[in-house]
């Protein structure tokens, strides 16, 4: 037993700590605030991590990667995660598309995005939610009718996180008159294409995050399907599971931690004690959590099967994230409710609060969760 | 024994939901609409209120106007309506809104709306206090405003303390009440796996746990106004134990109420949203739920507190 990720590990982490000093000020609080410049600073500290070749740490070098192991990419979501994710919206392409595509791609699919991907210079968005297809994800709805030698698509989408900024859509649609998960049918789509419609969701979120895409008579050309036409589903159940261990909750939850008793120092002192001992608890949840994502990794190393790991790991830390926001709002007391640079730990605990009520609902809700949990648990004798 | 809220106040109560859900302010619409325009809150709500009464309600006159208060801040909260209306009843007779702060000046929701507060701390004694630059304006605390402290009201606030912790904790219970209503009628209306989501005991279940919780704070809330009106300068403990619970309650219901909403539960077009954003000024201010349960174990240590057992204080 060691539980020790290692030496390279420990440098990776201690190089990615000196480059996000050097290049993301301490008041970043992500990509997505309601300041525009906030989105720039993201795309260019992506560039400056694709040319130290730490964007794709883990992916194979023949598709622009450093062939790192699974555990590097723990410790680059880590670090990410816990300094406001300053890969901003490209996360997603590097964390599950580029995985997808070197799964299920054609040759021509992977030369034409890996290497933009690995750049850092293309933002992809998700399009599987739709108004009637929320957990049940099987229920959507968008057509594609094959049309000479492309498609047709139409429908809606709806909960699409960066849809406004970004270059490419990854699109779950339905080809044919199958139920469930006949039919279903991943797409890859650039955003511009004519006939596609993006409206903003106003949310607690900030106004950049989650969108309504339309789709009216799209065109999508030869070549736009991403695997075999019909076997979406199986394209979806691995992009999920990568998705869930992806966003490493658990390192910014212990980062606000640790720094809030420097924050509020010398107030921290004469908290109640019963903050101190939940300030205690959800350290230890906190390092709970971090195992539980660390067994899934390890699933996922050994070539074991990840998907109950995941949702395991995913209940831990999405539930830790709640926890974790509102004892720092306890710690805070009336200076919980001010916002930005001026607000306590620069506005990173009011921040983190209102993300972390999405957390048990973003990538499959935590009920969604706890039934692949209980399936793998009960099998056959439910 | 008879455990209801006073007919009277119960009708006052409905009358009132009326007024802040018909068109002109339009329910949770109001907050949406004072949030874009926070300059305009006072002109569109101030008149609706004083159409329903709220100026000649003192709740120290009586039990039933102590009732009737209660149920009115029940029904403000359940539409985040963004005004403080037990600012205006206070107003009437002592010139100046009452709030209840954590510190001297301090920092209370709608503040910049009037020029001059009449606040207080647990311990005392009232201040005047007044406010000092504009609204936080974040999305947590839209309205919230700092005081600092412009001159000495002298003498002791513990009856107004009191009253305004029980009924700001009626607040709460407005807000919870309203969030497992919302709650229902989103379960019952979205499909998902072909039936609608309160078909599926797993939610049934945590709909079913929020509305205990209510139910309890409800019962410590009518019970609270009873021991106020009994026994006033004396329910210290009584009126925290209400707030502790309130806090507790309310924010765990809200949760799962956004829960049940799926991503709608954090989309302002959904009532729930707006409500819990707009609640937590109640949540988070005079002290957090962590500072209130420490106030009032002290006060139990030191007043005792009601129920068939003695507790803190030592007998005799
Ligand atoms: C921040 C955020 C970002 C997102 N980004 C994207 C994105 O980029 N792309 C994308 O496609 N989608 C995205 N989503 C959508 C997300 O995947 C869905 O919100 C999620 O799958 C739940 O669907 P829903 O919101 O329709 O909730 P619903 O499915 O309507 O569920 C509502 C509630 O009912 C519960 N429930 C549903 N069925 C059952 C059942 N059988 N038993 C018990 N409880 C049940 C749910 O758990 C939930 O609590 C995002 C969501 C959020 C919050």
């Amino acid at each position: 037993m060691d539980f020790d990720l290692g030496d390279d590990a420990a440098r990776l982490r201690a190089r990615l700590r000196d480059l996000i000093a050097a290049h993301i000020a301490e008041d970043y609080l992500g990509a997505f605030t309601d300041d525009p410049a906030d989105l720039d600073v993201s795309q260019r500290f992506c560039r400056i991590l694709a040319e130290e070749g730490l964007l794709t740490v883990a992916w194979p070098t023949e598709y622009g990667g450093a062939g790192g192991s699974v555990w590097d990419q723990t410790v680059v979501r880590e670090e990410m995660w816990a300094h406001h994710e300053p890969r901003g919206a490209q996360y997603m392409g590097l964390n599950w598309v580029g995985p997808a595509i070197m799964a299920f791609g054609s040759e021509a699919q992977k030369a034409r995005h890996l290497p933009a991907i690995a750049a850092g210079e293309v933002i992809w968005c998700q399009g599987f939610s739709e108004p009637d297809a929320g957990s049940d994800l099987a229920a959507l709805s968008t057509r594609a009718v094959a049309d000479g030698d492309g498609w047709r698509l139409t429908g809606q989408k709806i909960w699409t996180s960066y849809a406004g900024m970004a270059q490419w859509c990854v699109l779950a649609a339905r080809v044919g008159n199958g139920t469930r998960h006949e039919g279903i049918t991943m797409f890859l789509l650039p955003m511009d294409t004519e006939g596609i419609t993006v409206r903003p969701i106003a949310s607690m979120l900030g106004h950049h995050h989650l969108n309504e895409v339309f789709f009216d008579d799209v065109w999508a050309g030869p070549g736009s399907v991403l695997g075999e036409v019909g076997e979406g589903w199986a394209v979806i159940r691995r992009t999920l599971a990568h998705e869930r261990v992806g966003i490493a909750r658990y390192a910014r939850c212990e980062r606000l931690l640790s720094a809030l008793g420097r924050e509020l120092a010398p107030e921290w002192d004469r908290l109640p004690p019963a903050v101190h001992a939940q300030w205690a608890r959800a350290l230890v949840e906190v390092r709970v959590a971090r195992l539980l994502a660390y067994r899934a990794v390890h699933a996922q190393d050994t070539g074991a099967p990840a998907d109950v790991p995941a949702s395991v790991a995913r209940i831990a830390f999405t539930s830790c994230d709640q926890h974790v926001a509102e004892l720092l709002f306890q710690a805070l007391g009336h200076e919980s409710l001010e916002a930005g640079p001026g607000a306590p730990l620069h506005g990173a605990v009011e921040d983190h609060w209102r993300y972390a009520q999405a957390a048990t609902v973003a990538s499959g809700t935590i009920e969604v969760q706890r039934m692949i949990v209980s399936k793998s648990l009960l099998g056959g004798r439910r | 024994m008879n455990p209801e809220l006073p007919a009277a106040a119960a009708e006052f109560g409905a009358t009132a939901t009326r007024v802040f859900t018909a068109a002109a302010l339009g329910g949770v619409d109001a907050a949406r609409r004072a949030e874009a325009e926070p300059a305009e809150r006072g002109a569109q709500v101030a008149g609706a209120l004083r159409a329903l009464g709220v100026d000649d309600l003192d709740p120290r006159a009586d039990d039933e106007a102590l009732a009737a208060a209660a149920a009115l801040c029940e029904e403000r909260e359940r539409v985040a309506l963004p005004y403080p209306l037990d600012a205006v009843r206070d107003r009437v007779d002592r010139g100046r809104p009452f709030a209840v702060v954590p510190e001297a000046g301090g920092r209370v929701d709608h503040g910049e709306l009037f020029e001059e507060w009449r606040v207080s701390t647990l311990a005392g004694p009232a201040t005047v206090a007044a406010p000092k630059g504009g609204a936080l304006g974040s999305r947590l605390g839209p309205f919230v405003s700092d005081l600092a402290p412009v001159g000495d009201e002298g003498g002791s606030a513990r009856a107004e303390v009191d009253l305004h912790l029980a009924l700001t904790a009626w607040w709460l219970l407005g807000v919870g009440a309203r969030a497992v209503e919302l709650a229902v009628d989103h379960v019952s209306t979205r499909v998902q796996f072909g039936k609608p989501l309160s078909a599926f005991q797993a939610v049934q279940f945590q709909l079913a746990d929020a509305t205990v919780a209510v139910a309890g704070l409800r019962e410590l809330a009518g019970f609270t106004l009873w021991r106020l009106s009994g026994a006033p300068g004396q329910a210290r403990a009584d009126v925290l134990a209400l707030r502790v619970h309130a806090l507790d309650v309310v924010r765990a219901v809200l949760r799962t109420s956004q829960q049940l909403h799926g991503a709608a539960g954090v989309c302002d077009e959904y009532d729930i949203s707006v409500l819990t954003r707009h609640a937590q000024p109640a949540l988070r201010l005079p002290w957090s739920a962590e500072r209130t349960a420490a106030e009032l174990a002290a006060a139990i240590a030191a007043e005792g507190f009601e129920g068939l057992f003695p507790h803190g204080r030592a007998p005799g």
